[in-house]
């Protein structure tokens, strides 16, 4: 199944794209969907530290707009937007 | 009463007169119009700019969170509130905020100006990228969201 990443505040920096997508063969969770963007982190940016501290920090949420916990269960194509540490206003 | 929106700056400017409008009753005595504009200072770098980014949906479901939460938690029941968050780019001394509320009597229009500004810098998912005069930018470092 595909999880397409929507990208927010300082996560933009991941792509040129606003999103990133993955792929899992079988049932997952925000936690696994998690390593995944380290892992890519780790082949695209030499594991920038910047970049795996934001993603630590940061929440998800789900294709209906709720804050989804690690456990927050993925298996289906759905979108999931990666929620950086906030500070507007 | 409650407006509530994120103002792409991309397609539409954020405009004062549309909050004086909005909270506009005789029935209110009390007025606070807040504007967060952008600085030219931070941290001793010289800013030109800021970019803000925003999950609009959430953002505006933020909005009305803390709305109705000034009703429990301030005991403020009768109001007008007018909300608008600008994303894009904006640049020295302009508006990336208005908050505009009217009450009855001016010590809950304070109240529940400071309160929202304060709940909104805490719970809505708005970023800010810094660009500066050296002509590089960053992402400000924010507040963690928690899952329920």
């Amino acid at each position: 199944m595909k999880v397409k990443v929507e990208l927010y505040g300082a996560s933009r920096d991941l792509s040129e794209k606003n999103f990133i997508e993955f792929n899992f063969d079988r049932k997952s969770s925000i936690k696994d969907l998690k390593k995944k963007i380290l892992n890519y982190v780790d082949s695209n940016f030499k594991g920038n530290d910047n970049f795996k501290k934001i993603i630590e920090s940061s929440a998800f949420c789900s294709e209906d707009d709720n804050i989804v916990s690690d456990n927050y269960e993925i298996s289906k194509d759905q979108k999931i937007g990666i929620i950086p540490p906030i500070g507007g206003g | 009463m409650l407006h509530a929106k994120v103002i792409d700056l991309e397609k539409e400017k954020i405009k004062p007169e549309n909050a004086e409008e909005f909270i506009a009753s005789s029935k209110f005595g009390a007025s606070i119009v807040f504007y967060g504009t952008v600085r030219n200072n931070n941290e001793n770098k010289k800013v030109t700019g800021i970019t803000y980014d925003a999950h609009d949906v959430m953002v505006v479901k933020s909005f009305k969170e803390i709305y109705s939460e000034t009703d429990q938690k301030l005991n403020i029941k009768d109001k007008s509130v007018f909300i608008e968050h600008v994303k894009g780019y904006v640049g020295l001394g302009e508006i990336s905020i208005i908050i505009a509320v009217a009450c009855p009597h001016r010590a809950e229009a304070y109240t529940l100006s400071r309160f929202i500004i304060e709940e909104i810098k805490k719970r809505s998912p708005i970023w800010k990228k810094e660009h500066y005069e050296n002509e590089d930018s960053e992402w400000l470092k924010g507040n963690p969201i928690q899952a329920n």
